[in-house]
C-alpha cells in the first residue's frame, strides 16, 4: 500500500520506461552476438564458453552502468537490480549461441 | 574406461555457401515476410454503433474512475462513485436494454465473436505454416549429413532430433545436421528482426506469445455480457478504498523542495 | 530552443513556429511521397512511412494558420488521393479547410450544414462533432456549443479533450462548478497532467474570486492543486505562479479565521484550510523558485530557455509589484 501511494505520488513514465529497456535490449542483443563471434574465433567450447559469456555480460552491465546510466541507476529503471543487472542476462543467450556455433564451425571447420 | 576418442569430420568448405547460408537467409527472409503478412492481415477494427461505443466507453469511464480516484477530493468521489453505481446498476449505458438478463448467444454462433477467434487464428496460422514448410524444405533438401561440430556438448537425448537422417550410431551429439541449424536461427534470430524492422514487429515470437495469453481487448470481450460487466465494475467501485492524494501535499512539497 | 519539426510540433505552437512550419511546404510539397513507378517496383522503392503522413497533417494545419491555402489544399489533395474520400480523419480536416476558408458567418453557417448532413450518415464520427463544436463556438453560440458537448461526452466519456473544452466553455459562462466538474473528469483520465492539475486550480481560484464569502475552502483546494502540478513538474512556471498568487491571497484569511474561530475546522472535515506556517513558507518557496527561472532563463543558461517569454514577463511583472509592496 504505501508503495503504491508512492508511486501515485512521483509516478513513472510507461514510454520512457520501454525506451529504456528498448536501448539495454539493443545492446545486450548486440554484444551478445559480438561475443558469440569472439567465443567462436578462440575457439572456446562448452563451459568455458559459456563463463565467457557470463564475464561478458558482466562487463556491459558495467559499463551500461557508468556510462549509459552514468552511475545512478535507479533514476533510469524502475528496479534497477532487475533491469539492469539481473533480468536481460540470458535474452542475449540465444544469438550469442547462434554466432558461437557459425563462427566456431567456420574457424574450426 | 578409455578416453573417448575425439572424432574429426573433414567438410567441404562449400557447405558453408551452399546450405548455412541459404537457411540464414530463407529464415530473415520469412521473419520479414511474415511481419508484413500480419501487417496486411491485421483488419480494420469493425465500425460499432453509437449505443455500443457509448456502452464501452462508459464503463471505461468507470474503470478510469477507480484507477485515478485518488486526484479527487473525497466529496466530489463520493458523488461520482454514487452516480456511477446506481446507473451501472440501473443498466443506464447498455447498449441494448431490452436484452438484460437474457442468456447471451452462443458465441460461435455470434458473428462479432467469431471476428476475435479468426483474428488469433491468423496469428497461428503465420507462425505455424512457414514453419512449417521451412522444415519440410530443409528435411527434403539438407538431410543425411553433419554440416557443423557445436561448440557445446549435449545430452544423447537430442540426438534423434539433431542428426535426424544421419544413421551413424557413435557419433558425437556434438556433430549436428542442418536442422539444429534451423533450430538455432529460429531462437537467434530475434535481435536481426528487431534491428530491421524496428522494435514492434511481428515478427517476433515472444509477442506473438504474449499476445495469446493476454486478450487484447481484456476489458470487453464480445462474449461478454456487458450488464454482468457493469455490475461487477460497481461492486469494484463500491468496495474501493479512496486516499486523496492531495492530502498533505503542502507538507510533502515543502519537504522536496527545500533549499 | 529547439529546431520545430513537423513530426513531432510543440504542443502550443506560438505564431513565428507556426510560420517557421509552414515555410517546410515547397520541399516537402515538391517531392512525391508514393512512388510513381509500376506496381512491383513501387513497393520496393517507396519512401512512405507513417510518419510521412503525420508531417503531411501537421503541414497541413501550419499553412492553414499562416494564410497558405494553396499549399494547405494541395497537401489535402495528397492525402484525399492517398486515404480516399471517406476516411474519417480525411473528412475531419476538410472540415478544418472550409472553415478556415469561410468569410464570414454565413460560410460558416454552410460549413455547419455539411457537418450536420454527415452526421446524420454516420453518427459515430467523433471529429466531425467535434468540429461541429468548434464551428459553435466560432459563431458565438458558446450554449449550443455546450449542449453539442455534453451530448457528445454522453456517448464518449473519456475522451479528455472534450471534457477540457467542455469545461473551457463553461468557464467563459462563469458557471464554476460544471467547470470545475469537466476537469475533474480529465484528471480521471490523465491523473498526472499537471497541465490540468494547474487548470482546475485557476479554476478554484477564479470561483473564490466570483463569490464573496467563504473563500477559504475553493482557496485551499486551490493551493494544493497547484502544489500537486509543481509536484509533478518542478520546473512548471505556471504552477509556481499560482502558488504564489494563492498564497498571497489565502495568508490574510488564514490568520483572520484562527485568531476569530476554531469551529471552521470541524465543520469543514473534508478539506481542513492549511497551517498558516506552511503556507507562508510555500509562498517563500513559489518567489524564490520564480525568481530562479527568471534569473536562468535571463542569461540564457543552457536547458533553462524553453520557458515561453510572455509568462516569465507575467512573473517578473508580478514579483515586481510584490517587491514594490513589501518596500
Amino acid at each position: 500500500m504505501n508503495e503504491e501511494r508512492e508511486l501515485a505520488i512521483s509516478p513513472i513514465v510507461q514510454t520512457s520506461v520501454q525506451h529504456n529497456t528498448q536501448v539495454v535490449s539493443n545492446i545486450r542483443n548486440l554484444t551478445a552476438s559480438l561475443f558469440g563471434v569472439a567465443a567462436g574465433t578462440l575457439g572456446l567450447e562448452s563451459y568455458p564458453g559459456f563463463i565467457f559469456y557470463l564475464v561478458g555480460t558482466l562487463i556491459v552491465s558495467l559499463l551500461v552502468f557508468a556510462v549509459r546510466a552514468e552511475g545512478k541507476p535507479s533514476e533510469y529503471f524502475h528496479r534497477p537490480l532487475g533491469d539492469l543487472w539481473g533480468g536481460e542476462v540470458f535474452s542475449g543467450l540465444s544469438s550469442f549461441v547462434l554466432t558461437w556455433t557459425l563462427f566456431y564451425g567456420l574457424v574450426r571447420a | 574406461m578409455a578416453q573417448p576418442v575425439v572424432q574429426t569430420i573433414h567438410r567441404d568448405p562449400a557447405l558453408f555457401w551452399w546450405i548455412l547460408l541459404p537457411i540464414t537467409v530463407v529464415m530473415i527472409l520469412t521473419g520479414i515476410l511474415r511481419h508484413y503478412a500480419m501487417t496486411l492481415l491485421q483488419s480494420a477494427p469493425k465500425k460499432q454503433s453509437l449505443p455500443q461505443i457509448r456502452q464501452q466507453r462508459s464503463l471505461v469511464r468507470g474503470f478510469n474512475l477507480r484507477q485515478n480516484a485518488n486526484v479527487l477530493t473525497p466529496t466530489s468521489f463520493q458523488a461520482r462513485k454514487a452516480y456511477m453505481v446506481s446507473s451501472y446498476q440501473e443498466g443506464k449505458f447498455l447498449a441494448d436494454p431490452e436484452s438484460r438478463g437474457k442468456p447471451r448467444p452462443n458465441p460461435m454462433s455470434d458473428p462479432a465473436a467469431m471476428e476475435g477467434m479468426m483474428g488469433m487464428m491468423k496469428g497461428n496460422m503465420a507462425m505455424m505454416i512457414p514453419q512449417t514448410l521451412i522444415m519440410g524444405w530443409i528435411n527434403a533438401f539438407f538431410s543425411g549429413f553433419v554440416i557443423m561440430k557445436l561448440p557445446f556438448p549435449l545430452t544423447p537425448q537430442f540426438k534423434s532430433m539433431l542428426q535426424s537422417g544421419v544413421g551413424t550410431r557413435d557419433l558425437d551429439v556434438r556433430w549436428v545436421s542442418s536442422l539444429s541449424w534451423y533450430f538455432l536461427t529460429l531462437f537467434g534470430l530475434q535481435p536481426v528482426y528487431n534491428f530491421i524492422l524496428g522494435s514492434n514487429n511481428a515478427a517476433n515470437q515472444m509477442a506473438q506469445q504474449m499476445g495469446q495469453v493476454n486478450p487484447g481487448a481484456g476489458l470487453m470481450g464480445p462474449e461478454q455480457d456487458p450488464d454482468k460487466l457493469f455490475l461487477s465494475e460497481a461492486e469494484n467501485l463500491e468496495v474501493l478504498q479512496h486516499q486523496w492524494i492531495l492530502e498533505g501535499v503542502e507538507d510533502r512539497l515543502l519537504a522536496k523542495l527545500a533549499v | 530552443m529547439l529546431h520545430p519539426n513537423l513530426l513531432t510540433p510543440p504542443s502550443v505552437i506560438p505564431p513565428p513556429v507556426a510560420l517557421q512550419l509552414s515555410q517546410k511546404a515547397p520541399p516537402i510539397l515538391s517531392s512525391s511521397p508514393t512512388s510513381s513507378l509500376p506496381w512491383p517496383l513501387s513497393l520496393l522503392f517507396s519512401t512512405e512511412s507513417p510518419e510521412t503522413w503525420t508531417i503531411h497533417e501537421n503541414l497541413f494545419l501550419a499553412s492553414l494558420r499562416t494564410g497558405d491555402d494553396v499549399s494547405a489544399r494541395k497537401v489535402l489533395d495528397r492525402m484525399t488521393t492517398r486515404f480516399g474520400e471517406h476516411s474519417e480523419r480525411i473528412i475531419a480536416l476538410r472540415g478544418i479547410y472550409e472553415e478556415a476558408l469561410a468569410k464570414n458567418d454565413k460560410e460558416l453557417e454552410q460549413v455547419f450544414q455539411g457537418y450536420e448532413k454527415i452526421l446524420r450518415e454516420d453518427p459515430t464520427n467523433f471529429s466531425i462533432r467535434k468540429r461541429r463544436v468548434a464551428v459553435l463556438k466560432s459563431l458565438g453560440r458558446i450554449p449550443d456549443a455546450i449542449t453539442a458537448l455534453t451530448v457528445l461526452l454522453e456517448n464518449s466519456p473519456i475522451d479528455a479533450e472534450a471534457w477540457a473544452e467542455l469545461s473551457e466553455l463553461y468557464a467563459r459562462q462563469n458557471a464554476w462548478g460544471q467547470a470545475i466538474y469537466c476537469l475533474e473528469e480529465v484528471l480521471l483520465i490523465m491523473p498526472n497532467a499537471w497541465t490540468a492539475h494547474a487548470q482546475l486550480a485557476t479554476l478554484y481560484y477564479l470561483s473564490a474570486s466570483a463569490q464573496s464569502s467563504n473563500q477559504l475552502q475553493p482557496l485551499t483546494l486551490s493551493l494544493r492543486h497547484f502544489c500537486r502540478s509543481v509536484e509533478l513538474n518542478e520546473y512548471y512556471l505556471r504552477g509556481f505562479y499560482g502558488l504564489k498568487v494563492v498564497s498571497r491571497k489565502l495568508l490574510p484569511l488564514l490568520s483572520e479565521s484562527s485568531t476569530s474561530s476554531k469551529r471552521n475546522n470541524s465543520e469543514d472535515d473534508d478539506t481542513p484550510p492549511p497551517k498558516l506556517e506552511s503556507v507562508k513558507k510555500l509562498e517563500e518557496l513559489a518567489t524564490s523558485k520564480l525568481a530562479e527561472i527568471i534569473r536562468q532563463y535571463n542569461s540564457r543558461t543552457q536547458g533553462w530557455t524553453g520557458f515561453s517569454e510572455a509568462e516569465v514577463t507575467a512573473a517578473r511583472e508580478l514579483l515586481d509589484a510584490d517587491g514594490k509592496i513589501e518596500r
